[in-house]
């Protein structure tokens, strides 16, 4: 039985997802399921969708509990502790400093997101439910993706794919006992493998300009920094590429927090591991 | 979790990582069969294109099938490609019969130079766009602004075949 291999154009790249060993049509239904699933966490949070849950969160008022879809309310969990865990180099409220740097576009809103606000001002509670305590602006661009292809993987396991890879322009994860590699190439086009992983994710971001800033001072983290993150999620992965882009090498306690590997890359250094993979 | 890294510390000042190699994903029939399985028939539609018009290159020429069930038009088909950063993305867009997009799949991708490392991306969809959308053009690429630009020029693809299907086909008998 060959790989099954579809690409479609989600999350803002091309998401490439790779079924191995088994039936085409059964994994052309597995792979369809999960596009369906990255569709639903696409259209949830989408920072300028409408009908999305943080457009929505753009028009509640301050102090009103609103309810969320489970998984955006989960992904808003995960951003919380991860902001905690790295003291705000992480903020999913950077979007109001974006917003007025012209990287991201002005949102329809029915308030002015407050400029001190930060996550701390997101409150998370039972029943998917949210509220904030200061008008904000929330953009999950930076976990999100990896959450999508989480939520793929998953979708993909429960059709009974036993080895597959999913990959959003970077952001990839692999499940199954075969290993992947990740390749790096240079300036001429050589290309080298770098990293193997076994059901394990990878993300990598690339700082340029006003596209990453540091959420403690909202400035722009140094660019010309790659940095790759190995974790056992994508969506770790994902916020983890933030968090050391931002706050650099301060971070290796958190690597071993969430089981991750770090990677940074620069171009009078090359290549750098922040936390030895064994 | 297993990982491991492969090249040795310090190397490798030029290394970017790769993120996207070459892929061929599906044939042009096995596209039409996955958005049309009751289909009976894919007719092949010449179009005329005024290319200026369309704000492309003379010499624009996506592929266009008429999808029928016994006779019956359920939808069109459509072939073209895009440059993205330095690669060619051959994609397949499904419109039922009213023009609305019911899939968008790419059919194969080529690349002279690696992948691209992707910004903070979070954008466009194209499920439910209809040829309506298109005078909100200006509005949907700037909202994709983050994307990468393989992504932002296939949704100007996209916009570029709903328009060919509302000025040229959608008036076919």
């Amino acid at each position: 039985m060959n790989s099954v291999r579809r690409a479609r154009p989600w999350l803002g790249t091309l998401v490439d997802i790779r079924v191995d060993a088994m039936d085409e049509a059964c994994a052309v239904r597995a792979i369809d399921a999960a596009f369906a699933e990255i569709a639903t966490v696409h259209r949830l949070m989408s920072f300028h969708e409408a009908g999305s849950d943080l457009a929505r969160l753009r028009h509640a008022r301050t102090g009103e509990c609103l309810r969320v879809n489970a998984r955006t309310h989960e992904v808003l969990d995960w951003s919380l502790r991860i902001a905690q865990a790295c003291d705000g180099a992480f903020d999913p409220c950077v979007a109001t400093m974006q917003v007025a740097l012209g990287v991201l576009p002005v949102p329809e809103s029915s308030f002015v997101p407050d400029a001190r606000a930060s996550w701390r001002d997101i409150e998370l509670l039972d029943g998917e439910r949210v509220r904030l305590r200061r008008p904000l602006w929330i953009d999950l661009g930076g976990i999100a993706k990896g959450y999508a292809v989480d939520r793929a993987i998953e979708v993909l396991r429960a059709h009974g794919v036993a080895q597959a890879c999913v990959n959003a322009g970077g952001d990839l994860r692999v499940c199954g006992p075969n290993p992947e590699c990740a390749d790096v190439r240079s300036a001429d086009g050589v290309v080298f493998p770098a990293i193997e992983l076994v059901d394990g994710a990878l993300a990598t971001s690339a700082s340029s300009g006003a596209q990453h800033l540091y959420g403690r001072t909202r400035e722009a983290v140094t660019a010309g920094i790659t940095v790759s993150v190995a974790a056992p999620t994508c969506i770790v992965a994902d916020a983890l590429t933030k968090v050391v882009l931002a706050a650099g090498e301060s971070v290796r306690t958190m690597l071993c927090v969430f089981d991750a590997y770090a990677w940074m890359h620069d171009s009078r250094h090359g290549w750098q591991s922040l936390r030895l993979a064994a | 979790m297993q990982v491991r890294w492969l090249l040795p510390a310090g190397i490798g000042a030029t290394l970017v990582v790769q993120v996207a190699h070459a892929a061929q994903y599906m044939s042009v029939e096995q596209a039409q069969r996955a958005a049309f399985a009751q289909a009976t028939q894919f007719a092949p539609v010449a179009v005329a294109i005024d290319a200026a018009a369309f704000g492309v290159q003379p010499g624009w020429k996506p592929l266009v099938w008429r999808a029928l069930k016994d006779g019956e038009t359920i939808g069109w088909f459509f072939e073209d490609a895009v440059i993205g950063k330095s690669e060619l993305i051959t994609y397949a867009l499904a419109l039922d019969a009213a023009g609305k997009v019911t899939s968008v799949e790419i059919l194969d991708y080529r690349e002279s130079h690696g992948g691209e490392v992707r910004l903070a991306a979070w954008r466009n969809q194209f499920k439910d766009k209809t040829p309506a959308d298109a005078v909100a053009l200006d509005r949907d690429i700037r909202n994709i602004s983050g994307a990468t630009l393989s992504c932002r020029h296939l949704t100007q693809g996209v916009h570029r075949l709903l328009q060919l299907y509302a000025h040229v086909l959608a008036a076919k008998p």
